[in-house]
């Protein structure tokens, strides 16, 4: 899709709001509720390719930690690493592993193992509840632009229009109007590489709305922070098949080196942290059998739905962070953190290039 | 304060076409902007570049990221102006935003081009011209002021904007031309894969 016109996607979204209705007739059904935890074990393997100089590497942790869905453990690490520390982003609390190899290693290898805890999100959006204010700090951190979504000009227009159009009134007509707008406005681009740049005020000035998660629900994000709303990326990795049949929106193997995935959240007074994912709305359009479905398509529909309030707890969170310095690195800070990094000889070496880098990444289900 | 980019886009550059006709193609649109900060960055190879290096000819300054899906053909379309303009003062300048190196490098492995490839690796001279689109190009004349601008993808092969962009050469003295009837400005260096 190339160079919309605000005025057309506006008008989608009232006609979008009515298509979920139609699919309650089909069998289809994409109903993720909080239930059992899983839990599961990561294992990130980093092997630099080409050894030379010194030799460094960031791997991320689990480092989201909320009592409803989400439960870091322990993480353990082999190599032959002459200096690994667990480090934290001051701002946004996400953890990493930074390892140091001595210059004339061979062979620079870890191996980080770490288990995670997980379930089902669902929050019913019709009855608030009593979750406590977000602090004042954490409203300022999730309302303020970044390197790659700022919040004013054209991004800001854009809200105040996609709000004005649906005539939102209150947090969660805004949070739905800007979903909505953003399943009708955007597509998921096959050929981008990784999960996509996130440079959100590019997407909007030239038009191209197309990309993959880290573009779409960075959209989202900067959006609903324009608007006021506070929200924020959640960056992390699907581990786990989808057992509601959606083959596009799990993993579909034991390999999860290429399935990193990045969902948003929204929040909302009464509810707390909303999950939200447009992204994965076309993420099901493009790739679920037969592909390149419609909006109206059952499957879908259904996904939609549910994606504005839920998400399935076959993914795992590393962190929510933005413009990330990785500490001992001369390099410019990296705008998200969830692709382990390294640097040979100074130089960085290309984290969407796992084969070349070279990192794996494979993931188990325990007994939790 | 308003600056002199978002001031010229607003008076020139459309964005978005409106109603449910095409999109109109972008085009080059005369900069009213002022001057623009001169530059030094890492090339492909490592080499230091300097924007005053490429004074006394006209000079093409494009920025663009390999994850940009109009950059790609538009990058073609500058490796056709290019070649067709290889006897002319003119320099083309292609200016990374915000990759990593080796990410670039696989990049013109695959698409080598005869313009050199600068890395903004932390963006800030993207900032300092306040490019917030990609891609973004401007044509310098061979005093290095900016004089032209586009916010969007364009062929470069089109004869209007190769006409637009002769009309900027500087004229050319006897001594000017050189004996083989190819450039000899170090300007024009290349990258044609990592070293």
């Amino acid at each position: 899709m190339d160079r919309r016109d605000f005025l057309k996607s506006a008008a989608a979204v009232t006609v979008a709001a009515a298509l979920p209705q139609a699919a309650r007739a089909d069998t289809t059904t994409f109903a993720p509720k909080p239930g059992a935890w899983r839990s599961f074990d990561l294992v990130t393997r980093v092997s630099i390719d080409n050894p030379q100089g010194t030799m460094q590497a960031w791997i991320p942790l689990p480092s989201v930690s909320e009592t409803d869905w989400i439960r870091p453990g322990d993480s353990t690490w082999t190599g032959n690493a002459v200096k690994v520390a667990r480090v934290r982003d001051p701002k946004y609390g996400a953890e990493m592993l930074h390892a140091i190899w001595a210059d004339d290693e061979i062979d620079p290898t870890i191996e980080v193992t770490s288990r995670i805890a997980t379930r089902d999100r669902a929050i019913d959006l019709t009855k608030p509840g009593t979750e406590a204010a977000l602090s004042a700090d954490a409203r300022k951190l999730n309302l303020q632009g970044t390197d790659l979504i700022p919040v004013d000009g054209i991004v800001k227009e854009t809200s105040d229009k996609i709000v004005a159009a649906a005539n939102a009134k209150s947090d969660i007509e805004k949070a739905r109007a800007i979903y909505e707008w953003v399943v009708e406005n955007t597509v998921r681009t096959a050929s981008t590489r990784g999960c996509g740049i996130g440079d959100v005020a590019a997407m909007l000035k030239s038009g191209n709305l197309g990309g993959k998660c880290a573009d779409l629900n960075a959209l989202y994000v900067g959006l609903a922070r324009a608007g006021g709303l506070p929200a924020r990326d959640v960056y992390g990795l699907r581990v786990a098949p989808s057992k509601f049949g959606y083959k596009s929106l799990g993993a579909g193997s034991s390999n999860v080196t290429k399935a990193q995935h990045c969902r948003a959240e929204v929040w909302l007074a009464g509810f707390g942290w909303v999950p939200v994912d447009p992204a994965d709305v076309r993420k099901v359009m493009l790739e679920e059998p037969p592909t390149n479905l419609p909006l109206t398509d059952a499957k879908v529909a259904a996904a939609r739905k549910t994606l504005f309030g839920a998400w399935e707890g076959n993914w795992i969170a590393y962190n929510t962070a933005h413009d990330v310095v990785l500490p001992g690195s001369q390099n410019t800070r990296i705008g998200f953190l969830m692709y382990p990094q390294a640097e040979r000889a100074k130089l960085q070496l290309d984290s969407l290039d796992p084969d070349k880098f070279r990192y794996s990444i494979s993931v188990k289900e325990v007994a939790a | 304060m308003t600056s002199p980019l978002a001031s010229a886009r607003n008076r020139i550059a459309p964005l978005a076409a409106s109603g449910d006709s095409p999109a109109a193609p972008f085009t080059l649109a005369p900069w009213r902007g002022g001057e623009l900060p001169a530059f030094t960055l890492d090339d492909l190879t490592g080499a230091t570049r300097h924007a005053a290096a490429f004074k006394g000819r006209t000079v093409l300054v494009h920025f663009f990221a390999t994850w940009c899906e109009p950059c790609v053909p538009e990058l073609a379309s500058l490796q056709r102006l290019a070649h067709a303009a290889r006897d002319e003062p003119l320099a083309i300048v292609a200016i990374d935003v915000g990759e990593v190196d080796l990410r670039v490098r696989a990049f013109f492995d695959k698409r080598p081009v005869d313009f050199p490839v600068l890395l903004d690796r932390d963006r800030s001279v993207a900032k300092a011209w306040n490019i917030t689109s990609l891609p973004t190009t401007f044509v310098l004349d061979a005093t290095l002021q900016p004089r032209l601008f586009v916010e969007g993808d364009l062929d470069w092969s089109r004869p209007d904007i190769v006409s637009a962009i002769a009309a900027l050469y500087p004229k050319r003295t006897r001594t000017d031309v050189p004996a083989s009837g190819r450039s000899t400005s170090p300007m024009t260096g290349g990258h044609n894969g990592p070293t």
